[in-house]
């Protein structure tokens, strides 16, 4: 629903940087990749956490 | 151990460092790892109290990102063991409520160390309002009491060059990664691409570990600096070996 808080595999904070990630890399034209490199998340288990993310809030609201 | 211990750093930001210690054994510097990841207390929310809360996720999802929201940690010393702190949070949609919202009872020692982390979205009329209280508590009771995330050692590999190579021979990448040691200077191998014939090209070498030399790669959620890290990591090994000392003497 939201983005989790931390990487599941190592711990590292990664919410930190998924709004940044998803204006540049999801709305935005950059290259996912190269958005993921200049945060600074650099390990996959990381990576695959932001990448494969989907925000459900806006599907679920409507439902309270 | 009587050897010569030696510290030095490779590479060091304020969360992330690479360093080198010689002179001690696998054993030890798996002792130290692990000390890192599981031993160093570190404060987290670990209960919340919900004054309101509409917002489309459950109190105890909330609840769980509250507590992985990393805190700035002073040492117990400063603090006081059995101490917690009391963090509010008061968002009212719509808006986003983040982790920088957090307000703290102790504004100068502990805080949020990251600000940007969304804790949920919130829609009109929706409100999230909660106390929460922050504890000490060690890595291997709860993942976000851990301080050192991803930590790990490998040992400093020494490249030594034997010659050229045969003029006909065609070169093969050869990848190593860490830290080499050339001649005493240490180099991250990230610097030639993790390939030795970038560095060393046309060149036969050899790599070889350094006995009891390793390479820590460090990086912390925040809670600390590196340093501190470490060294908490380093003392509370000291603690055990004091309190095993004290319980087996006659």
């Amino acid at each position: 629903m939201m983005v989790p808080v931390r990487c599941f595999t190592c711990g590292t904070v990664v919410a930190e940087h998924w709004e940044e990630f998803e204006e540049r890399a999801r709305e935005g034209d950059e290259d996912p990749a190269e958005v993921l490199d200049d945060l600074g998340v650099d390990r996959f288990c990381c990576r695959r956490m932001l990448v494969s993310h989907t925000d459900l809030v806006d599907v679920v609201s409507p439902y309270q | 151990m009587a050897s010569d211990y030696d510290v030095e750093f490779v590479e060091r930001t304020e969360r992330e460092a690479r360093i080198l210690v010689r002179g001690i054994t696998p054993a030890f510097a798996n002792g130290i790892r692990r000390a890192m990841v599981a031993d160093v207390p570190t404060l987290a929310i670990d209960t919340v109290r919900f004054i309101e809360n509409s917002s489309v996720m459950f109190d105890e999802q909330l609840g769980l990102r509250l507590g992985l929201v990393p805190l700035t940690t002073p040492t117990p010393e400063e603090f006081g063991d059995d101490d917690v702190v009391t963090l509010s949070i008061d968002v009212e949609g719509p808006a986003t409520a983040y982790s920088g919202d957090l307000v703290s009872s102790e504004p100068d020692l502990v805080k949020p160390a990251d600000e940007n982390v969304p804790i949920i979205q919130l829609k009109d009329d929706q409100r999230l309002e909660a106390e929460a209280e922050a504890v000490y508590d060690h890595g291997k009771n709860h993942a976000k009491h851990q301080g050192g995330v991803a930590v790990g050692y490998r040992h400093l590999q020494r490249v030594t060059v034997d010659g050229d190579l045969p003029e006909f021979e065609e070169e093969e990448s050869q990848i190593v990664r860490g830290v080499i040691e050339d001649d005493g200077e240490l180099i991250p191998t990230s610097e030639f691409g993790h390939d030795l014939t970038e560095r060393y090209p046309g060149k036969d070498v050899t790599v070889e570990d350094v006995p009891n030399a390793f390479v820590f790669h460090v990086e912390t959620d925040g809670s600390f600096a590196v340093e501190e890290l470490v060294t908490r990591a380093v003392d509370s090994i000291d603690d055990r070996a004091a309190e095993l000392e004290d319980a087996v003497q006659l």
